[in-house]
């Protein structure tokens, strides 16, 4: 059937000055497009080296780039249909490769797909069902940017995007006209149209935000590995990144793979509450400093093009990193920034100050004497760990201090209790070290982190549960590089295990579950609390749930620094949770359950019930 | 300038203080060990002092008597800023009471001819507040105790450019406050509060190691080491609950109260 379809036209043969000019002009184009790829390449490439990089296990990676570039799942996912016309143009570009090979060839009678074969005629088919799609795409996307125009691109229209877009559709547009025509005059034209869009557009990469074409594949293969990964320090002298020196090979790479695409702050806490932290200019902070100042400065990274403010704004959410499509992890970037300022004793801030000074003297975070945590320990009659229990039952300094912490651990604990659970509390514990962590104060964090590993490693714990996800991370994550950490997991996966043995509760109470930040982005859990809260009503979704859940503000150190500016995150958050009309917010982190307390109270009387998913359980136990 | 601050190591505040066996002193294993809180704050005033002059040759050394494990504290006190260190070894700080620290340090102190001596208001263990007025009666040099802020000023009528003199604050009772004019060289005790400490760093620490830690050995220094304190008994507070509950309507026990206070208790 595809004999009987037209073939593709291509000219059958050029003359001496048509060659000769498409010669120099393909020498201009790749030189224009080397010119400046390869100063970019130089600057990552003579960027640190990054510590603790390595390249296996390589099979994640391969399965990474495959899913991600090659299937452009998270382009898609995450925005449906200006992903699906984006995934239309990548694919097409893929199986242009091989036709703009031999297009480029044809001037040289040298085409190596011949459009009367069997391989050819079909390649071309295929070929041309793509630049169908692609061509419908970047219409699509023209017709987004320029006249739907959503917030998150900017208020500035790019019109480089513009040309790009015309230059994609003249691309797509030749190519298929050259199955219609016929006449000698009418393909060589077309022909030409086509070769000058190619070497119009290859050097237009570099220039532009679409050099990601070029380096969003290689930034999806050489992420961290992990999600949100905080790095090691290199040596004596890493400090974080303070200057241009410490910026290292996939901050930088990370930073001209930027497709300005605004995904990320479409999700940040603090940008879409006035804040002046925007994820996305963060990362462009960071390349224009690598244009204008480069990797072998001393000049600060936090000033000129970056604001310590800014910095200091982020939650550590993840909601950037997770909604990225080109690979950039936004959470090492920014702690790694705050490291550079707190290491160095450049971040001045009152709260701050009092946060460190507080666990440098003392063990826990909100600065209480220890005394209280024995005595709320004596009080509800937690068993002390002594070697001899499955579990170490970690309170956390929410855990063991707030009153609202403390019910939540007291509810969890009446639920070990009835399952019958051999579990203890350790006599002493330190804070995880977490908000430090993630403040960048590296110097406290060891401190912390060695002192509660040698603790736990003293009393032979072999296993802790925890009410904080926080705590999990920590201990799990942060701490391997200072020792190997016990076994350790969230209360949630404890009780969803143990599911099948807890009573249901039939009261037909509507319950929407909070999903934490790092309960689910960090730690990929979504279903297990919802088994949980489950057990005590029926659950309804908020609008931004699991993977998209919108932080309630307190991460990343933030529930212990000051005032925020502009709106309250807990109230963005909380507002949304009250706006699913449910009769309880089921949390499953202490530190959103204090959040949303208080925002819940600034919403007035009708505000549903908050409790900790340990707590609805608890509430069907016999007394 | 030349500052010298005197501080001591203590038990940390979240400590659980145990009787050793022999009843006659704390149980000093597994304690762990910090910066006194008022000497924290002399630090920082004499950090901030160095900072603040325009003399480029200031420099402010810390001073710590007491065992090996004091090197932790000194330690930390370099990475806080401090130019170099003086260990004054002894492991007999126990029996030497408030006079007999202050010779040590007062032995120490006075080859380096400093323009300024700062020393916490008190320490926290022992609480004595008597170290840092006695150091200034053996160095024969002026002092002034409880001082929340410390400001150089130039001279009067002097014809150098480096302060000679200092204004300080001090806290009073009942929220009074007095300032005051001091020639140099003085010896200071500072209370806590005056200003907010600055944090420990990464650098600070990396830092610190480079720094010099002179040791003298406390029988070297100070002619009369023999103690003078001894310890009899070591017993920890007995904790007893005296709560009364009055009873009776509200106006009664309102009466009771006033009763009380007025003639028991004596604050009204």
């Amino acid at each position: 059937m595809i004999a009987i379809l037209p073939t593709l036209a291509e000219p059958q043969s050029f003359s001496l000055p048509e060659k000769l000019l498409f010669a120099v002009l393909a020498l201009a184009s790749l030189y224009s497009f080397w010119n400046r790829f390869g100063k970019i390449l130089n600057k990552i490439l003579h960027s640190k080296k990054d510590a603790g990089f390595h390249l296996f296990p390589i099979g994640t990676r391969i399965w990474d780039f495959f899913w991600e570039v090659l299937c452009q799942a998270k382009v898609v996912r995450e925005r449906p249909l200006p992903g699906l016309a984006h995934a239309f143009v990548f694919w097409a570009f893929c199986a242009f490769a091989l036709v703009t090979l031999n297009h480029c060839a044809v001037a040289f009678g040298i085409g190596f797909l011949n459009p009367e074969g069997q391989f050819g005629r079909l390649y071309f088919y295929l070929a041309a069902a793509f630049a169908f799609a692609c061509a419908a795409g970047i219409l699509g996307l023209f017709i987004r940017r320029f006249l739907v125009r959503p917030q998150w691109l900017g208020e500035q229209l790019s019109y480089q995007s513009g040309v790009i877009a015309l230059l994609i559709f003249v691309l797509m547009a030749t190519y298929m006209a050259a199955l219609f025509v016929t006449d000698n005059a009418s393909v060589r034209i077309l022909w030409w149209v086509h070769t000058l869009t190619l070497l119009t557009f290859l050097p237009l990469i570099p220039h532009s935000k679409h050099l990601h074409l070029v380096l969003s594949p290689a930034t999806v293969f050489l992420s961290r590995g992990g999600f949100a990964q905080i790095p090691p320090l290199a040596d004596d002298e890493d400090f974080g990144l303070v200057a241009g020196t410490d910026l290292t090979q996939l901050v930088s790479l990370q930073a001209y793979a930027c497709v300005e695409c605004g995904r990320c702050t479409e999700h940040c806490p603090a940008a879409d509450t006035g804040k002046l932290l925007n994820p996305k200019e963060i990362i462009l902070g960071v390349r224009a400093y690598l244009n204008n100042v480069g990797p072998a400065s001393d000049q600060p990274l936090l000033g000129e093009y970056n604001s310590q403010e800014a910095v200091f704004q982020c939650t550590t959410c993840g909601a950037c990193e997770f909604q990225c499509p080109v690979g950039i992890e936004h959470v090492p970037i920014l702690v790694g920034l705050r490291r550079g300022a707190v290491n160095t004793g450049a971040w001045e801030d009152e709260q701050g100050a009092k946060l460190f000074l507080a666990l440098e003297r003392g063990s826990n975070a909100l600065g209480i004497s220890p005394a209280e945590r024995d005595k709320f320990i004596e009080k509800q009659a937690l068993p002390i760990f002594d070697g001899t229990q499955e579990y170490c039952l970690w309170l956390g300094c929410m855990g063991g201090y707030d009153p609202k912490g403390r019910e939540i651990v007291a509810a969890f604990a009446r639920v070990m209790n009835f399952l019958g659970t051999s579990y203890g509390v350790m006599r002493k514990e330190k804070c995880t070290g977490d908000p430090v962590r993630r403040l960048g104060n590296d110097l406290l964090f060891q401190q912390l982190a060695e002192a509660n590993l040698e603790a736990l490693a003293q009393n032979k714990v072999k296993k802790i549960v925890t009410i904080c996800p926080h705590c999990v991370r920590t201990i799990q994550e942060d701490w391997k590089q200072y020792g190997t950490p016990p076994a350790v997991e969230h209360h949630s996966e404890f009780i969803a295990r143990f599911a099948y043995k807890l009573p249901t509760q039939s009261t037909g109470e509507s319950i929407v579950f909070h999903d934490p930040c790092y309960l689910g982005r960090y730690r990929n859990v979504y279903e297990e609390p919802r088994t949980v809260a489950a057990l005590a009503g029926n659950l309804v979704e908020a609008p931004r749930n699991k993977e998209r859940s919108f932080c309630c503000g307190a991460g990343g150190g933030l529930a212990f620094l000051g005032e925020e500016k502009g709106e309250r995150v807990s109230h963005n958050r909380a507002a949304e949770l009250v706006a699913t009309g449910a009769q309880t917010i089921a949390a499953a982190c202490p530190f959103c359950n204090t959040m949303f307390r208080d925002a819940l109270a600034a919403t007035g009387d009708s505000a549903p019930q908050l409790l900790d998913i340990s707590q609805l359980v608890a509430r069907g136990l016999p007394r | 300038m030349k500052i010298i601050v005197a501080i001591k190591q203590v038990p940390e505040r979240d400590a659980q203080v145990r009787i050793a066996a022999d009843g006659k002193w704390i149980e000093e294993a597994d304690l762990q060990y910090a910066l006194n809180e008022s000497d924290a704050y002399a630090l920082e005033e004499a950090l901030q002092l160095r900072e603040k002059s325009a003399a480029p040759d200031g420099e402010v050394i810390v001073i710590s008597a007491g065992p090996e494990r004091v090197g932790q504290t000194i330690r930390e006190a370099l990475a806080k800023g401090a130019d170099r260190a003086i260990h004054v070894a002894c492991d007999d700080l126990g029996s030497r009471d408030a006079l007999g620290v202050a010779r040590l340090l007062a032995a120490a102190i006075r080859p380096e001819n400093p323009d300024l001596v700062l020393t916490g208001l008190q320490s926290e263990d022992f609480g004595l507040g008597q170290t840092g007025v006695i150091l200034a009666e053996l160095l024969g040099l002026p002092h002034a105790s409880l001082i929340l802020h410390v400001e150089a000023v130039a001279a009067s009528g002097a014809q150098n450019q480096i302060p000679a003199q200092l204004k300080v604050k001090r806290e009073l009772e009942e929220g009074w406050f007095q300032t005051i004019e001091l020639p140099t060289p003085a010896v200071l005790t500072i209370q806590s509060g005056g200003n907010k400490l600055r944090y420990a760093t990464l650098m600070g620490i990396k830092r610190a190691k480079t720094k010099e830690v002179r040791k003298l050995a406390a029988a070297d220094i100070s002619a009369d080491s023999t103690p003078v304190v001894v310890m009899d008994r070591l017993t920890l507070p007995q904790k007893q609950k005296s709560t009364q509950m009055l009873g009776g309507t509200p106006k009664e026990a309102a009466a009771a109260l006033v009763e009380k206070l007025k003639f028991e208790v004596r604050v009204l």
